[in-house]
């Protein structure tokens, strides 16, 4: 309603020219997300990835201005005169801000200032600062944010406690496709090539499609180099725990129009160290040889290419990266599944890579092209991806499997699964600046096609097609109060296929038979899904609020699964008959800033009517589950609610601490696990951090000193097959500064991580059943150099 | 006008929270219990004659109330690793299976029992293959949580 009111209200202007700007810093990268008012009038514009922004005035003479955040106010006059004009606004940090431990710079701020949802965005500068063994390890420094450990450097995200397809992560603005497929497989997201990140926590599917109910995860597109440049940087990157090496080199060149961008990175890294010589797997005892996980070696390369052509009211820009990674599952345990190892082959080197090891190849082509014309700003982007996955093992007889494997078979003897997926996507967006309005009409569609191989059997190959569209407005109602409203409509269709065994059970009759695991299925979603929001920003306080709707439509594994889970020891069984989640969320946030304080409270509350959970029944199975326990897919009423507090105070120019703290409760309401809580759900925690960072130190500018100190409460609150978690404190340090060499700066950054080597078990890794202990200490070393080639 | 707003927001928080406070309703967070001691048959180790019959003898225990059982028999010529048990028996060379015994068998228990003495009969075939072979025991309570007792056999 409040949508379409103003379409009309705004349709006729008198004669009117166009003025281009662009904001950029005193380094010449373009700022996002700043607000440019036109004074004494309530008209203003937000700059967008690019810096630019737009306005349609009249002939006349008009004042720009601009009062950032962390920046001086910066006041331009100018004239229109009868045709379209370009100009560019050059803001001035502050100088404390080069000195000030942050990890948002301003354009975050003014973003947050903008946006109902609760928008953390952080920049590479963090995730050098705090880089952990994964992009989704080093955000888990925000509160709200978890992971799911996987074992070996591998982990998935958890907004608030909902991950797995409950998250959606945006690439380059496609999204990346490929994690959701099995539980042990991690995000193939190079995280030196990302630049910003933008986590969206609480329910976002009318921005992002439906899988967004619990948040969203947005690495943006890098900024293009700036006109007429030519460098680079070199990361190198090197880590005590596993041995890590690795090194990260990009080059850039850009013309005026014409630019590419290309990345190369590699890591190689060992077995991880654990604090502690024995573990117990089921109740047996696994010795480790020297504190090392037998097996959780790896390698990793990533290579970017981008490429495009940009002027002032058009660009198109092509982004291509594959990602590939072999890493080894940890041998005692292929999952959970205890085996006998052969130590003294495992055991001579701590490098190699052996039975059992994942193959992971992500292909990525994306195109976004975007232009301008008049108030409308239109954005298209094409993507295709191919995720390649296969896990390979020796073989095990399993259940009725034949114990000795047949020779006529055509899959490898070694390939325990294998997923192939291949993704087409499309999106279409224009924003429109109607007066006081800001409105944005969208389409997303995606095809997917998913096959499956290897000798074990979960879930079947499948096909999926959806398509979405969205209105969403922005009515900046005063300076102080912004309103939002969204409405989305979602269209799916899902094709399960036909799988059927390649050995033969026994039956109740005790003849012999080939399963059918799947049957074909075809199944068709729709569903309306809306939001609501509100800022109301004064000068020291920031006040905003959300409500929405949200839905997830099942996926093929929820449906279709049918077989053994040797990982848990389950018989895991989908249902096709399933409904679509729904999800009905509310999310405030109040933040208090002033010079030295900066205070923030998010609470939300969170009710799903069928929320769509494994359920570990009391049942056996002996025919389609080789007489393993049943874990069905089942749905009930779910109520979560909690909350991250920020707190942050600047004593002094070199001294600052903060303090994050998040808290989450999650209980059933209905169904079969009544008051339980869901699987992975995340204790309590709290971090405190003090922060020292001299004006200067050793000549060098932007040098830092940084404790963290973690603690995390017991985690009592279980649903099978979770165990309790113990509570624990971790201690985190980290030292960084910027140094010049001759005319080439070098920016360093240390770490070291879990400092008292303390053994303590996460309560969301996967490997929390088995009692597998986190990574012992950790000392993480980081250079980055970067150089420019001067050309005349 | 700017003060008084946040201690408000602040209370409005706190009710927020307070509201979906619950009055908690005890929930089962133990797992049963199998009990391989004493009478029990197979014990770790245990020797089985090939064209015999034995029963199968467990003490199954829960707090509230038993699920299921289920059990596993299969071959360990290659050495792989279910044993839950401390002491390992002596394995004989890995070779390869020509006929192994292979038996999965799930149990209901009746319900509403705390605690039960399983008693199966199982009877082995006199031509499968002889050699170390692992006895698996998947036990579950009404509410799902699962133990497992993996042990090492031999079949002579």
């Amino acid at each position: 309603m409040l949508l379409f009111s103003t379409f009309f209200c705004h349709g006729l202007f008198a004669q009117t020219y166009t003025v281009y700007g662009v904001v950029t810093d005193g380094t010449h990268q373009a700022l996002e997300g700043i607000t440019v008012k036109l004074s004494n009038t309530h008209v203003f514009a937000i700059s967008d990835a690019q810096g630019k922004f737009s306005f349609q005035l009249a002939n006349g003479a008009y004042e720009l201005q601009v009062n950032a955040m962390g920046f001086h106010r910066v006041k331009n006059k100018i004239v229109v005169n009868g045709k379209a004009m370009q100009l560019v606004l050059k803001l001035q940090p502050h100088s404390y801000l080069l000195n000030e431990v942050t990890i948002k710079n301003n354009a975050g701020t003014e973003r947050r200032r903008s946006e109902s949802l609760n928008v953390e965005v952080v920049k590479a500068d963090f995730i050098q600062r705090n880089l952990g063994g994964s992009l989704m390890n080093t955000l888990q420094r925000l509160p709200g944010i978890k992971t799911i450990g996987i074992g070996s450097g591998q982990s998935k995200p958890l907004i608030r406690g909902l991950g797995f397809n409950r998250v959606v992560v945006i690439d380059k603005g496609i999204k990346h496709e490929g994690q959701q497929w099995g539980a042990d497989h991690g995000l193939e997201i190079d995280q030196f090539a990302a630049e910003e990140v933008e986590l969206i926590k609480g329910a976002a599917s009318f921005a992002y499609g439906a899988d967004a109910i619990g948040g969203a995860i947005h690495i943006k597109a890098p900024a293009q180099p700036a006109p007429n440049s030519f460098g680079g940087e070199v990361n190198l990157i090197g880590k005590s725990n596993n041995g890590l090496y690795g090194t990260s080199v990009r080059l850039f060149q850009r013309k005026e129009k014409l630019f590419f961008d290309g990345r190369f990175t590699y890591q190689n890294y060992g077995d991880y160290r654990v604090p502690t010589d024995t573990l117990y797997v089921y109740d047996f005892a696994v010795g480790l040889h020297k504190n090392y996980l037998r097996n959780t070696a790896g390698r990793e390369t990533g290579i970017h290419f981008n490429t495009g052509y940009i002027n002032e009211k058009f660009k198109s820009i092509f982004y291509l990266s594959n990602t590939f990674s072999k890493s080894g599952f940890f041998a005692n345990a292929h999952g959970l599944e205890p085996r006998r190892v052969d130590a003294d082959l495992h055991d001579a080197s701590d490098r190699d890579l052996l039975m059992p090891y994942q193959k992971v190849n992500h292909f990525k082509i994306i195109n976004r092209t975007a232009f301008s014309l008049n108030r409308h700003a239109v954005e298209f982007e094409l993507g295709y991806q191919h995720n390649f996955r296969q896990e390979y093992n020796h073989y095990v007889n399993h259940g009725f499997m034949p114990a000795v494997y047949p020779a006529t078979m055509t899959i490898p003897i070694d390939l325990e699964r294998e997923f192939d997926k291949q993704v087409y996507s499309f999106n279409a967006k224009d924003q429109i600046t109607l007066g006081k309005h800001l409105l944005q009409l969208g389409l997303n569609g995606e095809l997917q096609d998913n096959l499956i191989n290897g000798w074990s059997f979960l879930v079947p190959a499948f096909q999926q097609k959806s398509l979405g569209v969205y209105a969403y407005d922005k009515w900046k109602v005063s300076d102080k109060l912004l309103l939002h409203g969204a409405v989305r409509y979602d269209l799916a269709k899902l094709d399960l296929f036909r799988y059927s065994d390649w050995f033969s059970s026994e039956t109740n009759s005790g003849s012999m038979m080939q399963l059918i695991r799947a049957n074909d299925l075809t199944r068709n979603f729709n569903s309306l899904v809306w939001s609501l929001g509100l800022n109301y920003n004064l000068d020291l306080l920031e006040f905003k609020a959300n409500v929405g709707k949200s839905f997830r439509m099942p996926i093929a594994k929820e449906l279709g699964a049918n077989g053994v889970n040797y990982h848990y020891f389950s018989y895991e069984k989908g249902d096709p008959n399933l409904n679509p989640e729904q999800s009905y969320q509310a999310d405030f946030s109040v933040a208090f800033t002033t010079g030295k304080w900066s205070v923030k409270l998010s609470p939300f509350f969170n009710y799903f009517p069928n929320y769509i959970y494994l359920n570990p029944t009391s049942a056996h199975d002996y025919f389609y589950g080789a007489g393993n326990q049943v874990f069905e897919y089942a749905q009930s009423e779910v109520m979560r609610y909690g909350g991250e507090t920020q707190v942050k105070y600047q004593f002094s120019k070199q001294w600052s601490t903060e303090l994050l703290a998040e808290y989450l409760y999650a209980e059933q309401l209905s169904g079969d696990k009544k008051g339980y809580t869901l699987p992975f759900s995340p204790p309590a925690s709290a971090l405190f951090n003090v922060t020292y960072a001299p004006q200067k130190f050793l000549g060098s500018a932007d040098a830092y000193f940084s404790l963290d100190y973690r603690l995390t409460a017991r985690q009592n609150n279980i649903v099978p097959p979770e165990r309790k978690t113990a509570g624990y404190s971790l201690f985190n340090l980290q030292a960084g500064a910027k140094l010049q060499i001759g005319q080439y700066p070098l920016n360093i950054n240390a770490q070291l991580q879990n400092v008292f080597n303390t053994r303590y078990l996460n309560h969301t890794s996967f490997y929390r059943l088995i009692g597998l202990p986190e990574q012992g200490r950790n000392f993480v070393l980081t250079v980055k150099m970067p150089f420019n080639f001067h050309h005349h | 006008m700017k003060k008084q707003q946040l201690p408000l927001l602040f209370l409005s928080f706190i009710l927020v929270l307070s509201a979906c406070k619950k009055g908690n309703e005890e929930i089962d967070t133990e797992y049963p219990t199998i009990d391989v001691t004493g009478s029990a048959f197979p014990q770790q180790c245990a020797v089985i004659k090939r064209g015999e019959k034995f029963i199968f003898k467990a003490k199954l225990n829960d707090n509230v109330e038993l699920g299921s059982v289920s059990i596993d028999v299969h071959h360990n010529f290659d050495h792989h690793n279910h044993s839950t048990e401390v002491n390992e028996c002596n394995l004989g060379a890995v070779k390869q299976p020509v006929k192994p015994f292979l038996l999965i068998k799930d149990f209901p228990i009746p319900s509403g029992q705390k605690t039960y003495e399983m008693a199966q009969e199982v009877t082995v075939p006199a031509d499968v293959d002889a050699g170390d072979y692992h006895f698996l025991i998947r036990l579950t309570d009404k509410t799902g949580w699962q133990t497992l007792k993996g042990l090492s056999i031999k079949i002579n």
